[in-house]
């Protein structure tokens, strides 16, 4: 969570174009970039990387499930990692079991 | 996200009004239970749209607020004086806390707590918790402490002791099935199912479930869609009310259906409970209930008719869960009073609310498509002149089919043009509404009891208008408390009230709307006022002055009646100003005062800046627009009528007064000579102060709706000129700023200016 790990994280996911980043704030606004995201890294294994999520909104959760389906049927595989507290918690909250959709990687 | 935050703050401003509009009824006396549940929902919709955005502080308060609120709705909180007071300053803390939120700057954490800490005596929270809300303390912690407050109360006191302990400290558990699926446009309202599932599962044990089925694939995906649905489960020891109440400023944007419960809970009730006192609980219970929607417990059809005489959730829950105990017969027996009444009052108030939403729809426009709009329009005006006048040129205009056609067409641009003029009305409440609080202010600041009146709060004027009306009316609102109201002591000792009166009110009067701003104070000091002006040389100390005159002093530069410069009236604005900004919307103010019975000043300002109505009039073969508004008559004057004044000027004599006679030509620098009076017309106008003068004008061409072309905007400020329009021919005309005019006419330096800028 610190600021070094954030800087070297963007690093490697520049050399390794197969990871998403979570934005900080998952709300409202950030649902059409991340469907955005998504779309541009179809058809490929993808990680996404959760350890950045300070906020989790129902939206964003929507275009994670859609990645998920998408994914799936495309066999490809999607997997996320590091979940932060906070994002484990906004899932909780929303009743949703991720882990049915996606392997989900240890809490950070 | 910059467009939602503005959404949401545009959303609070109206919240803010809603609410402080319904405290202010709630002071006035008013019991609707209605008014209570709007400002409930006011602050709860501030609230929800606060965490959405994670403005903490504002959450921290609103939610401070909002348990003070829900107990008065609730009816356990009277709303006798000293609590509006409080809610009234609290409004005050959360609408800074809001613009905070919104420009930047520092909040007064003082008042925060101050106003925190007396909303939570209140509300019987631990004090403590909120005077230091900024530490570990999180919002979150304050939820719903009146509830967990009541357990030992009710440990200690007697079940039939008193009824409200009893339905407060319910302490068996229900469970709610609770269905929720959003809208898109709950999304759109910046409101967030996380935050609402947060705040139920904070209520009791909650099992959420979501429903993914309707999820697409992501090319199918809108991303600001609503695909989720949640059912949830929800054990807890609160009230349908409550569980209801999250839910509330999501009302119309979602799916909802909540289900009481199961049987579970009514089986714990305790065994040895004696069944008076269990039909007893039962019947209160039926009295602190709301009936729930009957459509949303279909289980519990069969106990309709229980339902009907004791309309309590409750015990609707207990009969569907166990049918025949001798409870639900109890009550059925011997319905109460009190229990038969309770339920039709609930019910249409529920469904008021539920009917209110839907009946006013809006839209938000961007306000430069409505200006756009508006421009359009007025070329649309011109347009149809210029094709009269065409029509006219080639001697079609008298043939009756043109002249119909072109009747009906004007018919036509006049409704166009009020209709888009009618977008860009606002009532005048959007201002009126900010003045509760400063009078508020003022008050205390000078320790006066000043009660305020609005009136015509529904006058529509356009919205520039309003805009720029906002801060002369807050300095005359200071002036007349800091300056016009006495003293509480001096007041009582006149026999008057104690309380002085401030009256602010609106109305439209011919095409204008009119304002007055009345106090019941001493009225202007004359004498005074006068020796305030003669001693900064504002006029001669000999000077023939009527009382009107001497009222109007206060208007003039560099005047003060402020002995020392209090920090209300006195921030270097004077009277002066006030006039100045309404002038520059085509207003005027007046005064009239009364000793010993206060002051009334009265502003008239056009309804709006597009339009006006002008007398359009040849002067040196120019063409010119003299607004009607200032045109008390005209006439033709007799040579003998006029009269040499010293050097150039002339004056007119009228029903045996003399007025200045102003050579509109001359000021204007068309001409150097002097135009023949025999052979023009004089306009008698009005200007500043009232003073009466004559504009003498070759030839009036006749009277016209003139559509105003800013020649600021477009060109430069021209002294003797307040904008220019375009006439039926496709020429220019200018409109004459009649009080400029007058006043250049008196000094006569600026007439080489004024020929100078027109050069230019």
């Amino acid at each position: 969570m610190s600021r070094t790990g954030k800087s070297s994280r963007t690093g490697t996911r520049r050399t390794a174009k197969k990871r998403l980043q979570l934005p900080e704030v998952l709300d409202l606004t950030a649902a059409a970039p991340l469907a955005q995201s998504f779309i541009t890294r179809r058809g490929a294994d993808l990680t996404i990387d959760a350890s950045q999520v300070r906020r989790v909104g129902a939206q964003c959760m929507q275009v994670l499930l859609a990645a998920a389906t998408t994914w799936k049927t495309d066999g490809k595989k999607l997997s996320l990692e590091k979940p932060t507290e906070e994002f484990l918690e906004g899932s909780h909250l929303l009743g949703l079991r991720l882990e049915d959709d996606l392997a989900v990687g240890e809490p950070v | 996200m910059d467009s939602l935050r503005q959404i949401f703050f545009q959303e609070c401003e109206e919240q803010l009004a809603e609410l402080e509009s319904g405290l202010l009824e709630i002071e006035g006396g008013s019991e609707d239970p209605e008014i209570v549940n709007a400002v409930f929902r006011a602050v709860h919709s501030i609230k929800g749209g606060a965490g959405a955005f994670a403005l903490e502080d504002l959450v921290r308060f609103a939610h401070v607020f909002e348990t003070v609120l829900d107990e008065v709705r609730k009816g356990r909180l009277s709303t006798a004086s000293p609590v509006t007071e409080t809610l009234l300053r609290a409004a005050d803390v959360l609408a800074d806390l809001v613009r905070v939120a919104r420009d930047g700057g520092n909040v007064n954490e003082e008042r925060i707590h101050t106003s925190a800490d007396e909303l939570a005596a209140l509300s019987g929270a631990p004090i403590g918790a909120n005077a230091e809300p900024e530490e570990e303390v999180s919002f979150e912690d304050f939820g719903f402490t009146p509830v967990a407050m009541d357990f030992p109360v009710f440990d200690d006191i007697a079940v039939v002791d008193t009824v409200s302990v009893e339905a407060e400290a319910e302490p068996d558990a229900t469970t709610y099935t609770i269905s929720f699926r959003p809208h898109p446009g709950l999304y759109t309202n910046a409101n967030e199912p996380v935050v609402l599932l947060r705040e139920l599962s904070r209520l009791g044990d909650a099992q959420i479930v979501c429903d993914t089925s309707t999820i697409p694939t992501l090319e199918e995906l809108e991303a600001e869609g609503s695909y989720l649905a949640w059912t949830i489960t929800l054990t807890t020891t609160h009230e349908e009310d409550d569980v209801r109440s999250i839910f509330e400023f999501v009302d119309g944007d979602c799916d909802l259906e909540i289900i009481t419960g199961n049987a579970a809970s009514s089986n714990d009730e305790p065994a040895g409970v004696d069944d008076d006192i269990a039909a007893l609980l039962a019947r209160v219970r039926g009295e602190f209930t709301e009936p729930v929607d009957e459509s949303a417990s279909p289980a519990a059809s069969a106990a309709d008719v229980v339902v009907g005489l004791a309309g309590s959730a409750t015990a609707e829950t207990a009969a569907a869960a166990i049918p025949s105990t001798p409870i639900i017969e109890a009550e059925a027996a011997k319905p109460t009073p009190e229990a038969a009444k309770t339920p039709p009052p609930a019910k249409a108030e529920k469904a008021a609310g539920s009917e209110a939403p839907s009946t006013n729809q809006t839209i938000r426009v961007d306000l430069d498509r409505v200006d756009r709009l508006m421009n359009l329009v007025g070329e649309l005006v011109i347009n149809q002149a210029m094709l009269s006048q065409r029509l006219t040129d080639a001697g079609l205009a008298r043939d009756s089919e043109f002249a119909t056609g072109l009747d009906e067409f004007e018919q036509l641009t006049h409704d166009i043009q009020e209709g888009v003029m009618a977008i860009r009305a606002q009532p005048v409440k959007s201002v009126f509404q900010r003045m509760p609080r400063l009078v508020r202010e003022v008050a205390a600041i000078t320790g006066k009891k000043v009660r305020l009146v609005t009136e015509g709060e529904d006058t529509e004027v356009d919205k520039t208008v309003i805009e720029r009306l906002a801060d002369p009316l807050t300095h005359m609102i200071r002036n007349a408390i800091d300056h016009g109201l006495e003293s509480p002591e001096k007041r009582l000792a006149a026999g008057k009230r104690e309380e002085g009166l401030v009256r602010l009110s609106a109305s439209h009067r011919s095409g204008r709307i009119v304002i007055d701003i009345a106090d019941d104070g001493a009225g202007i000091n004359r004498q005074r006022v006068r020796a305030i002006a003669e001693e900064k040389g504002l006029i001669q100390p000999n000077a023939q002055l009527t009382d009107e005159e001497v009222d109007n002093l206060i208007f003039l530069p560099g005047f003060s009646t402020a002995s020392t410069v209090s920090d209300i009236s006195g921030r270097g604005v004077g009277m002066d100003v006030v006039k100045k900004s309404i002038q520059a919307l085509g207003g005027r103010v007046s005064i009239t005062s009364r000793p010993g019975e206060g002051s009334t000043f009265t502003l008239s300002l056009p309804l709006t800046l597009a339009v006006l109505y002008g007398m359009v009039v040849t002067v040196a073969e120019q063409t010119l627009v003299v607004p009607l508004t200032s045109i008390v008559e005209t006439l033709k004057p007799k040579a003998g009528d006029i009269h040499g004044f010293g050097g150039d000027s002339r004056v007119i004599s009228m029903r045996n007064n003399f007025l200045p006679l102003i050579d509109v030509g001359r000021e204007l620098g068309y001409r150097s000579q002097p135009a023949d009076p025999g052979a023009g017309v004089a306009l008698l106008v009005e200007s500043d102060g009232g003073a009466h003068s004559a504009l003498m004008v070759d030839a009036i061409q006749g009277q016209r709706q003139i559509v105003i072309k800013s020649l600021e905007e477009n060109y430069g400020r021209v002294p003797g000129v307040a904008a220019a329009t375009i006439l039926g021919d496709g020429r220019v005309a200018l409109i004459l700023d009649v009080d400029a005019i007058v006043a250049a006419s008196r000094t006569g330096a600026s007439n080489s200016e004024t020929a100078f800028a027109l050069a230019g």
